[in-house]
């Protein structure tokens, strides 16, 4: 039973894994899917800063009366995840912005729908 | 521009207090969580934040484009001129303990310029990306 209590933050990774995949899979608009994507990156830094993370540590400065320290590793790998994070998110958010210019919606079924109607008529109109 | 007036007078009196976080958490990065890239990230959210309540154009009167164009390479020059300034004083690129006589005093500087860089470069690029998105399709029409 301590084992799955004291491991709450593992398991609240992978509902966060869980609900950012299937929003990215499941949801058909391309804004949900990139917010799907978001909280798929941030269960990614909390399974990095969960461990990292100790009872009674300080901020890993050297100081006298203290001997416990958090591992700064981790953190420094995560804020450079948050980077590369927010770069895709903004790239992807661009991506839309030139999906919704070219095709006036950001719904991935009347894109496709439109893909395909375009498709069976561009044989026709080459010839 | 929205005519909400509980909204635009609550904007006018978070607006510095937002400011002030940002400074905090970038002045206190040295001894507390906080830093550059949080400062930087608080600062924009308070021009946003402005330029969601009263109007793209006014937050752009306010900040003007060219100069976040500029803050942008400030900031990294800024960065990069820690390095060099410690490869003139015979240390290391970005050797922190050549800035200053005293070691300590001469660390705590390091880190105060290239949190101010990061922070900067942050915070322009931040808001030049809401510039980009929240200004597109409006000066050059929906084309």
């Amino acid at each position: 039973m301590s084992t799955v209590a004291g491991h709450y933050s593992y398991w609240m990774t992978i509902v966060l894994i869980v609900a950012g995949m299937y929003i990215l899979i499941a949801r058909g608009n391309l804004m949900k899917k990139l917010l799907g994507l978001a909280v798929l990156q941030s269960s990614v830094y909390l399974l990095y800063i969960a461990p990292a993370k100790l009872l009674g540590g300080t901020a890993p400065i050297v100081a006298q009366g203290y001997t416990v320290y958090s591992n700064p590793l981790p953190h420094v790998l995560i804020l450079t995840a948050i980077v590369v994070g927010v770069a895709t998110l903004a790239l992807g958010l661009a991506m839309v912005v030139r999906i919704r210019e070219a095709y006036g919606s950001i719904e991935e079924d009347e894109i496709l729908a439109r893909d395909r109607a375009d498709d069976d008529r561009a044989p026709d109109g080459a010839r | 521009m929205t005519g909400d007036l509980v909204l635009r007078i609550v904007a006018k009196l978070l607006m510095p207090f937002m400011l002030l976080f940002a400074l905090y958490v970038q002045f206190h990065g040295d001894y507390g969580p906080g830093g550059g890239f949080q400062a930087g990230v608080i600062a924009a959210t308070a021009i946003v934040f402005y330029a969601i309540t009263f109007g793209l154009a006014a937050a752009q009167r306010m900040v003007p484009e060219r100069l976040v164009e500029r803050l942008l390479a400030v900031g990294v020059l800024l960065y990069a001129g820690v390095g060099f300034a410690g490869l003139a004083l015979g240390g290391n690129y970005l050797d922190y303990f050549v800035l200053d006589p005293d070691s300590v005093h001469g660390q705590h500087r390091g880190i105060f310029w290239v949190e101010a860089g990061v922070g900067i470069t942050v915070a322009a690029v931040m808001l030049k990306l809401f510039y980009m998105f929240a200004g597109r399709g409006r000066d050059a029409g929906d084309a």
